[in-house]
């Protein structure tokens, strides 16, 4: 089992009795509810696609911003954290793993928008592009991670970092197109959106859902993957820095 | 003992030099000092939390760092742990500079903190040494045989799949100890290894930290008690407020302690109080209201405060040792601060 993986496996073991996850669980279906709501409210049954992607994406994001912070948190209060860096396994490892975990979690997400679009509002969303759709969900889910753990570094460093969490959600939401497309938006905030792996990723579960083709599959998946890994490659780096930091100036447990 | 070198599985980048065999010492610190930044409000200060520490523990000795809270014992141990810089001096393990050279120290050491803290409570002791064996590089068949090989060896394989936080405090200490050893490390650091611990569970303890020595690691251990000190130490070095007082072997400072004497009696004059603080071997005398507080560095001077006290007619006696502080002043008052 390489470090990656154990570190997965931890998470997978502890993320599903986490007060987080269940809240995700609990308000994916209320927000799919709202957005299938509007959308029939004005006959506008061909959003339906974006009721069921954009709940899917926020809970999903929701989760793992919260994992970024709280593994850090966490580790500290249980005393594991300094355990942690006094061993040679690479922390922004154990980071990225812990968060893709719960990245992975947030999948199921979608499975509950799905199901209310279907039970409560009689739109059983058909999935012409499985094979897409999953590989875009995985996609997400690792670019999620590697964005999130940038946020790490930050709780290392800063222990009331939750405000920035806090305020990443919904403009993040906005500016990546998930609630509405981006070319709903104005231009400047559309161009700012195409640089976050968010909007290529709603995007593609959109078409997957919804087209007859989804046109580039593979060249959109990959800069959903190169985005994610390029905020891996920062958060890494950024952890590496900021735990050199926190040893000089003592700061590393606290709270 | 089954090393990691046997599994052959614990990777090492090229760029990461080895521990030095050849260093005669496990530990070399070297005029160590710590300060920490603190706000009061506005202002900003700053705390000294180790000062021009120097120590030496040789390979395969069992070195006890004694010391109340707040002495400086973890701040030290975080220091040879890498997960603290020193802001002065300098410390190596095994010959590796704890500085410079803390991705290979990390490789040789193995930390074991006491308590509560430091595992995950919420899974399995098996599945808390598979992430730990995974933090040291192990994989696979080598990963799941060391955790075997440790839960048997800390006496946990029957409760290997319980959760950590059903497990008592002793049950705890061993799987720290196993996470402390699943780097198969020469050197290990015990931050108050019993703290908390019941006696039965001390004992134990006791029993592995001489395992230890026999397979000739070196340990560190940080510990405010006495007598687990003189249980299982080679030498000690006492500190306190950020300075060693003393390193000495064991049996001197144990003599020490348990010549030192405190006797406490009422109804004691001041004319009396002043007698007992005249008699020989009688270091300090406190005298309030009624009561005496007399500290004796010798029990042939305890006997001679007895004798005068029932002489006078004063029967509300009692005699107790020294706790460490009080032992602490005592070999301030006779050697200085300097002495280490």
């Amino acid at each position: 089992m390489s470090l990656f993986l154990a570190a997965l496996r931890l998470q997978l073991r502890l993320a599903p009795r986490s007060p987080g996850t269940l809240q995700v669980w609990a308000t994916a279906p209320l927000f799919t509810a709202v957005f299938l709501s509007i959308a029939e409210h004005a006959h506008r049954t061909d959003l339906a696609s974006f009721s069921v992607v954009a709940p899917t994406l926020m809970g999903q994001w929701a989760l793992t911003l919260g994992i970024a912070g709280e593994i850090i948190a966490e580790e500290r209060n249980q005393g594991t954290l300094e355990a942690v860096i006094a061993t040679p396994g690479r922390f922004s490892v154990v980071v990225v793993a812990r968060i893709l975990a719960v990245s992975l979690l947030g999948v199921t997400t979608m499975a509950e928008a799905w199901l209310v679009a279907g039970l409560g509002f009689g739109r059983w969303i058909d999935v012409p592009h499985p094979v897409v759709l999953a590989a875009a969900l995985l996609a997400n889910a690792a670019a999620m991670a590697g964005t999130a753990s940038i946020l790490s570094s930050l709780f290392v460093l800063m222990p009331s970092a939750r405000i920035v969490q806090n305020t990443l959600t919904y403009p993040l939401y906005l500016l990546s197109g998930v609630l509405v497309p981006l070319s709903a938006l104005p231009a400047w905030a559309g161009a700012v959106g195409r640089a976050v792996f968010l909007s290529w990723s709603a995007d593609l579960l959109r078409a997957a859902l919804d087209g007859p083709a989804v046109p580039r599959p593979v060249t959109r998946i990959a800069v959903v993957a190169l985005l994610g890994l390029s905020g891996y490659l920062i958060g890494a780096l950024l952890l590496s820095r900021v735990l050199r930091r926190v040893r000089r100036l003592g700061t590393l447990t606290h709270t | 003992m089954v090393s990691t070198e046997e599994y052959g599985t614990a990777r090492r980048g090229a760029s990461e030099r080895p521990a030095d065999p050849a260093a005669a010492d496990a530990i070399v610190v070297e005029d160590v000092g710590r300060t920490f930044a603190v706000r009061r409000g506005r202002a900003a200060g700053e705390v000294t939390a180790l000062s021009g520490v120097s120590l030496r523990v040789a390979r395969g000795e069992v070195h006890g760092l004694l010391g109340p809270n707040g002495a400086g014992k973890t701040t030290l141990c975080r220091i040879l742990t890498t997960t603290l810089e020193p802001t002065t001096g300098s410390a190596r393990v095994l010959g590796l500079d704890v500085t410079r050279q803390s991705r290979a120290v990390r490789r040789s050491i193995g930390l074991v903190f006491g308590g509560d803290r430091g595992l995950y409570g919420r899974l399995s002791a098996r599945e808390n040494l598979w992430f730990w064996c995974a933090m040291y590089g192990l994989r696979r068949s080598a990963l799941r045989a060391r955790t075997e090989l440790l839960l048997d060896r800390v006496g946990l394989l029957d409760r290997a799949d319980a959760r950590v936080d059903t497990f008592s405090r002793g049950m705890k200490q061993r799987l720290h100890l196993a996470r402390g050893l699943v780097g198969d490390p020469r050197v290990l650091i015990l931050d108050e290894p019993t703290m908390g611990m019941d006696p039965v569970a001390a004992l134990d303890f006791r029993a592995l930290v001489a395992e230890l020595r026999a397979e000739g690691r070196t340990v560190l251990l940080t510990t405010h008690d006495m007598a687990e000190a003189a249980a299982v130490c080679d030498r000690v070095s006492l500190i306190d407020r950020g300075r060693l007082l003393m390193t000495e072997d064991t049996d001197a400072v144990g003599r020490l302690l348990s010549g030192y004497e405190r006797v406490v009696a009422h109804g004691v004059s001041a004319g009396l109080a002043r007698r007992v603080g005249a008699l020989t071997g009688v270091v300090a005398v406190r005298h309030e209201a009624d009561r005496l507080e007399a500290e004796t560095e010798r029990p042939s001077a305890t006997a001679r405060v007895l004798g005068v006290l029932a002489a006078a007619g004063v029967h509300q006696v009692s005699t107790a040792r020294p706790d460490l502080a009080e032992v602490y002043l005592h070999l301030v008052g006779r050697r200085g601060m300097g002495v280490t």
